[in-house]
């Protein structure tokens, strides 16, 4: 039973759902993300009909489904493509990509990189959930290094910073949602790029590592981000491999005209 | 000024993640339970509230938002 409620938050006005709350875990990192993108909007003032949101599959694909602006859910591994044929009717609107590992690492990963060496003006906010198995226990592309799946299937993950810059992004960050602040102002530049730029969001997913003490429950997690990132501004991309037991490094990598 | 915590128990998820994040401790657990069967938070210290709008900013679910009301000008 859906209870009416009175009161309504500020950011209601850009969120498609009635007031019930979002099909994400509590305290997902999707959710926050999706909280500081509302912000950023809401703070430089643009219009809604202005943005066009694509989304794939999975936990990420239902972002789409959960914004109120031109928003659209496509099939895995064709983000990339239908984002860049958005931009190509919508040529005014700025056209934002919310992906996961599956919408373009899986398989459109030659999508990625024809897009970007195209410099197409669209904005990449990929939310990497690190998860280290699927479907019958086989690794994905950004199961950490030395970390095996069920079946003792390892993976040399990607590094998704190193794979945008050497595409050509203008711009391209990494963040946790810890560092909501952070990603609004880099949100916030990448908005007004010309160009290719991909911001991804390292978020691991709470049902998946809920075995891990360090990382079980939302708010320990926000504990976890604190200790376990280090910022470093402009370092080399090809330093930016996620290992456990590393820490992880965030910032803001590339920022070209 | 006058801060006030506005929070939609229906759509909390009991995460917790605004009670962690809260620096002034103006947030804790209640008794409650909503419909979905998790406990939202309840404002338990209200003059401690510095209006950061930390909880609204990291609140997955858009269940907790802070509102300042003017209360009397203030002379320096
Ligand atoms: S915690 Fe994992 S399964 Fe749950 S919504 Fe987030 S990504 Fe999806
Ligand atoms: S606005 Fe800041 S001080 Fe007030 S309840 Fe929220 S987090 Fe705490
Ligand atoms: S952050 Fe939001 S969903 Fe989580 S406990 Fe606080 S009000 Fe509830």
């Amino acid at each position: 039973m859906v209870k009416n409620i009175e009161k309504s938050h500020p950011a209601d006005c850009f969120l498609r759902a009635d007031p019930v709350s979002s099909v994400w875990c509590p305290g997902c990192g999707i959710g926050t993300v999706i909280n500081t993108f509302i912000q950023t909007v809401e703070k430089l003032n643009i219009d809604l009909n202005e943005i066009c949101v694509v989304s794939g599959i999975g936990c990420t694909g239902k972002v789409a489904e959960y914004l109120k602006f031109k928003s659209f859910q496509v099939n895995d591994g064709e983000v990339i493509k239908y984002a860049a044929k958005v931009k190509s009717e919508n040529s005014d609107s700025k056209v934002v990509v919310f992906s996961n590992n599956a919408d373009f690492l899986v398989s459109g990963a030659e999508d990625f990189i024809e897009i970007g060496k195209n410099d197409v003006n669209i904005l990449v906010i990929h939310i990497n959930n690190i998860i280290y198995t699927i479907t019958e226990n086989r690794a994905i592309p950004t199961t950490p290094f030395m970390r095996a799946s069920i079946n003792k299937d390892f993976e040399l993950p990607f590094n998704i910073p190193h794979l945008a810059k050497s595409c050509g992004a203008r711009y391209v960050a990494r963040w946790t949602p810890l560092h909501a602040g952070w990603l609004m102002y880099s949100i916030i530049d990448a908005f007004y790029k010309k160009g290719f730029s991909v911001i991804e969001v390292i978020s691991p997913c709470l049902m998946y590592y809920a075995s891990n003490d360090r990382m079980a429950d939302a708010a320990g997690r926000m504990k976890f981000y604190d200790t376990n990132s280090v910022i470093k501004q402009d370092e080399f991309t090809e330093n930016l491999d996620i290992r456990i037991n590393n820490k992880i490094i965030i910032g803001k990598f590339v920022d070209k005209k | 000024m006058k801060a006030e915590v506005h929070i939609i128990n229906e759509r909390c998820k009991g995460c917790n993640i605004c009670i962690e994040i809260c620096q002034a401790s103006v947030l804790e657990i209640s008794e409650e339970i909503n419909s979905n069967g998790y406990h939202p938070p309840v404002v338990k210290n209200i003059e401690a509230c510095i209006n950061c709008g930390m909880c609204e900013m990291f609140c997955p679910d858009f269940a907790i938002w802070v509102t300042v009301t003017k209360e009397a000008e203030v002379n320096i």
